[in-house]
């Protein structure tokens, strides 16, 4: 399975994508919105994006809209992992077209639960 | 005489929140980011002369900045902590700052979370901590991480800072 992390933040890039690593996906990095939408643009369509709220240029929230926006990417698995957790902004993603969220501080243990809700955990980690 | 609306209305953050829910937040935040073994120790101690802050700003029913102050060594210290493995073998400023400001960042949304809302959050920036604006409208929290010496500070911001632009180039770089 593929994964297309994207943060603003390389730690954060790093940290996310170790622990996808982890659990068998393969990963690419974008730092913002436009830019991942500019890696979906050039054909790699990964299972999963993880994806930062607040980030220069194109936030998450814009991102996950473009995509609903596009019927080509509508199998696209796309979970918030953000510091944003007010009710309202989780509402507001969710309505937008996130399947799930996440807020940091998170633990490798937490992603994996929700990648397990979401049926979105690589064989490998189930076993 | 007769006091601007803005002052009247405004709760100060001593009104809002505590040092127990400041320490609680980013005591989470360190278990997480930084290492499960990793604790902040609630006891004050003087900050070296070279110090580095990162923080975010808050805009919102409360206006200001969650401010975290450490010195430069320990910000080094805290950017191979929190990247582990995946640490560069010689770490450069992008490198700090980053990993500084995204725990600032991290800190700053759950403190703001626990403010009333709703609020927006800035991204996070590194530099010389901005000032204080108004000694009444400040919760201070001093650590120690690894025996050195760490400030978390909520300040207000009077008058109020304008609204965050939602995606403005980022303040350090792209790289932040």
């Amino acid at each position: 399975m593929r994964a297309l992390v994207i943060d603003d933040s390389r730690a954060m890039r790093r940290i996310v994508s170790a622990a996808l690593e982890g659990f068998g996906y393969e990963t690419r990095q974008a730092g913002h919105g436009q830019e991942a939408l500019d890696v979906l643009q050039e054909g790699y369509v990964p299972d999963l994006c993880t994806i930062d709220w607040n980030m220069p240029v194109m936030d998450g929230l814009q991102f996950v809209s473009a995509v609903r926006a596009n019927p080509a990417w509508r199998a696209l698995t796309l979970m918030m992992v953000t510091s944003e957790s007010e009710q309202g902004q989780i509402v507001r993603a969710l309505a937008a077209g996130a399947h799930e969220y996440v807020i940091k501080p998170f633990t490798a243990d937490a992603l994996r639960d929700k990648l397990a809700l979401l049926g979105m955990l690589p064989e490998e980690a189930v076993l | 005489m007769t006091l601007a609306p803005d002052a009247v209305a405004r709760p100060t953050i001593p009104e809002l929140i505590d040092e127990a829910t400041v320490e609680a937040i980013a005591g989470e935040a360190w278990v997480a980011l930084v290492g499960e073994d990793e604790v902040l120790v609630p006891l004050p101690a003087d900050l070296p002369a070279e110090t580095l802050s990162a923080w975010v700003d808050v805009v919102g029913p409360w206006t200001g900045s969650v401010v975290l102050t450490t010195g430069r060594q320990t910000a080094a210290d805290l950017t191979r902590a929190l990247l582990g493995q995946a640490a560069p073998e010689l770490l450069d400023h992008e490198d700090v700052a980053d990993a500084f400001g995204e725990i600032a960042n991290v800190v700053g949304g759950n403190v703001k979370a626990a403010l009333p809302g709703p609020s927006t959050l800035g991204l996070p920036q590194v530099g010389e901590a901005p000032d204080v604006r108004n000694p009444a409208d400040v919760c201070r929290l001093e650590v120690l991480w690894r025996g050195q010496p760490l400030v978390v500070s909520v300040q207000g911001a009077l008058p109020a800072l304008s609204t965050p632009h939602p995606n403005p180039p980022h303040p350090n770089g792209a790289s932040l």
